[in-house]
């Protein structure tokens, strides 16, 4: 197989090779992950005592630097007593996969340590619905604005140069401010998320709207269409599968905003869980809970794209190369079974 | 070179034809029109004392180099775009506005992509506040009449550039316009079906009451498709020469290379590929090879 094939300039790949590339993308990071976690010789930069011998200062389960652990074993060594043994261990911070992979049953099955904690269940379902209002809020006043300042000038002159300028303004600044006024429960960590979306989403739909094609616009005046007609019938339809997908990489940044917000006030939902368990260092349960995040993040883009192909018929691809489900479902696709060509199968029927 | 009749002549029966426009009603009325950009320091005319008459159920076709305005002045006949001075009427009105009376087809097709074929040409109608049931009757039966019945749950993605083009044309004419603006329609088209849509455009305007007004760069498309053609030019911009087209009607793509046909054509070579000052100045410099080997003439 010739590079040339894999490393075309701005070409696509086949089905096949996109596939094998997109589970490459997940497997090299874990294999990497792997082999530091698996292979003794490479970084476990300590040592598991486990006969700490005559050592004066070492004890069983401890971890020592290899440095440290070579001294004492010299010093043992040199009084004629019996010297620590021990094997080389990553720090507790980087658990092996296979833990943090049993963490992932584990978390969930773990009842808290204190009464009245959270379950992980509990605290994920927290950090959603947070995400869900922030994000619902926002949208609810910065869709329906960025559409105004992308369809008109009077919108877009009276409302972006401001916004520009507070989109600057970290959300997480404002922290502070949402606690004092809105208390310390879930309202602030909303108020942050909106205040992290809005501003953005307001810039990105009102540019969306704006590129749309100016000569549908025209054709449909010419076709009777005018005034709040021309905004709904064809400005809106024109550019709602690109919202769609702005949609969608808004929703991300939420996410991003989300540990932020959770901070504040009482901490709450997926960050005081891994907080919780970074202090008893189960990090294995911290590794998993982050990976969760991602796992939650990355199937509900990918369910909004199998429903944004429900909703918009008319686009066969809505954001190339946006998702896994997305190049699966294309046609040609390794993981599509075409169905047969109905005209093909008659023909063939009638020979 | 063919000696080629006078492109003045007329054969009686096209004579009688033209005499029988000329008695019809004026339609699209068009004084002294004129389009320029810039203020008074660097003012740039496209074209003025644009003046012409188009009479009810005339095909009239605008040709012209590039930056000849062509465009500039059917998307004021539009409504899409303002002449700097000068007016244009339609039934005596003068246009302000786009509106569904002068429907318009783009070189670019622009059907609306999130709607089917048939809700497409339901547009306008819609528009215009009919109930969903009629519009959906009539769209069927201006689908049907350029055959494309079959194709109407598809979407325009799904269908050709001729087809398309197809649509749009079915698009304009759903809302019984007095006439029919098409800005190079089939331009982007191949050339096969190209001269298909031609013979199409000619069976459909038969059919319908329609005027046409019609811009193309195509020197055979605007003698086979039109009754007049109006030759704008550059520098200076502005009407070389109205020309009332000899070849007669029906007509067939057979008469691409009869006499009259080909008289139209050499005028219309002559008027827009003459070589105005400017073009003469700025010749493209030639570099000469050194090594030629292989003279191609």
């Amino acid at each position: 197989m010739a590079t040339r094939d894999w490393l075309g300039l701005k070409q696509d790949l086949p089905p096949r090779r996109n596939a094998v590339l997109t589970i490459l993308s997940f497997v090299l990071p874990f294999a990497l992950w792997a082999v530091v976690s698996y292979t003794p010789w490479i970084w476990h930069p300590l040592v598991r005592i486990t006969d700490s011998g005559e050592s004066e200062w070492m004890t069983e389960d401890m971890d020592v630097q290899r440095a440290d652990f070579a001294k004492e074993v010299e010093k043992t060594k040199a009084a004629g007593v019996a010297p620590p043994q021990g094997y080389r261990v990553n720090p507790v911070y980087l658990p092996a996969p296979h833990n943090v992979a049993k963490a992932f049953v584990t978390a969930f099955k773990t009842p808290p340590r204190l009464p009245g904690e959270p379950w992980l269940h509990e605290s994920l379902g927290h950090s959603i619905r947070t995400i869900v209002w922030g994000f619902l809020l926002s949208s609810l006043i910065g869709v329906p604005l960025g559409i105004l300042c992308g369809t008109y000038r009077f919108f877009s002159k009276l409302q972006e140069p401001f916004v520009e300028f507070f989109r600057y303004l970290p959300a997480p600044a404002f922290g502070a401010l949402c606690v004092a006024v809105l208390g310390i429960d879930d309202a602030p960590k909303v108020a942050i998320i909106v205040i992290g979306t809005f501003f953005q989403q307001v810039l990105v739909i009102g540019n969306t709207v704006r590129k749309v094609d100016p000569a549908l616009i025209e054709a449909a005046q010419t076709l009777g269409a005018r005034g709040w007609n021309l905004v709904r019938r064809v400005v809106i339809p024109a550019a709602i599968t690109d919202i769609y997908t702005d949609m969608r990489i808004l929703l991300g940044w939420a996410w991003t905003y989300l540990i932020v917000a959770e901070v504040v006030g009482t901490m709450s939902g997926i960050t005081y869980f891994i907080n919780q368990q970074a202090r008893y260092r189960n990090f294995d349960n911290v590794y998993a809970a982050i990976f969760m995040i991602g796992i939650i993040g990355l199937s509900s883009d990918i369910l909004l794209a199998a429903f944004g192909r429900v909703l918009f018929p008319w686009k066969r691809r809505l954001a190339r190369g946006k998702s896994l489900i997305e190049w699966m479902r294309e046609p040609g696709s390794a993981w599509r079974k075409e169905p047969p060509n109905p005209r093909a199968m008659a023909a063939l029927a009638k020979a | 070179m063919l000696a080629l009749p006078d492109y003045r002549e007329q054969s009686p029966e096209v004579a009688a034809r033209f005499s029988k426009i000329n008695e019809r009603p004026v339609l699209l009325s068009v004084r002294e029109l004129e389009k320029a950009f810039g203020t008074n320091g660097s003012r740039h005319v496209v074209f003025d004392h644009v003046s012409v008459d188009i009479r009810r159920r005339e095909f009239v076709t605008i040709i012209g180099p590039s930056g000849c305005g062509k465009s500039t002045f059917i998307r004021i006949a539009a409504g899409l775009d303002e002449a700097t001075s000068g007016e244009m009427l339609l039934d005596g009105k003068p246009i302000t506005g786009p509106s569904p009376d002068r429907g318009m087809v783009f070189q670019g097709y622009t059907l609306f992509p999130w709607r089917t074929v048939k809700e497409n040409v339901m547009f306008g109608l819609e528009m215009r506040g009919k109930d969903s049931g009629t519009a959906d009757a009539e769209a069927r039966q201006w689908l049907d009449m350029v055959g494309l019945s079959r194709v109407e749950n598809s979407y325009p993605h799904e269908l050709s550039g001729g087809m398309k083009q197809r649509v749009a044309i079915a698009r304009a004419l759903a809302n019984e316009p007095r006439i029919l603006i098409m800005d190079e329609p089939f331009g982007a088209l191949d050339a096969l079906t190209r001269c298909k849509m031609q013979s199409y455009l000619l069976q459909i305007w038969k059919k319908v009451n329609v005027t046409i007004l019609f811009i193309t760069h195509d020197l055979d498309e605007a003698v086979y498709l039109s009754d007049r053609i109006l030759v704008l030019g550059v520098n200076p911009g502005g009407v070389r020469e109205i020309i009332e087209n000899p070849v007669p009607r029906p007509r067939s793509v057979d008469q691409f290379l009869s006499p009259e046909f080909l008289a139209v054509k050499h005028r219309l070579d002559e008027l827009i590929h003459a070589p105005s000052a400017e073009q003469e100045e700025d010749k493209i410099p030639v570099i000469k090879l050194t090594e030629v080997g292989d003279e191609v003439e």
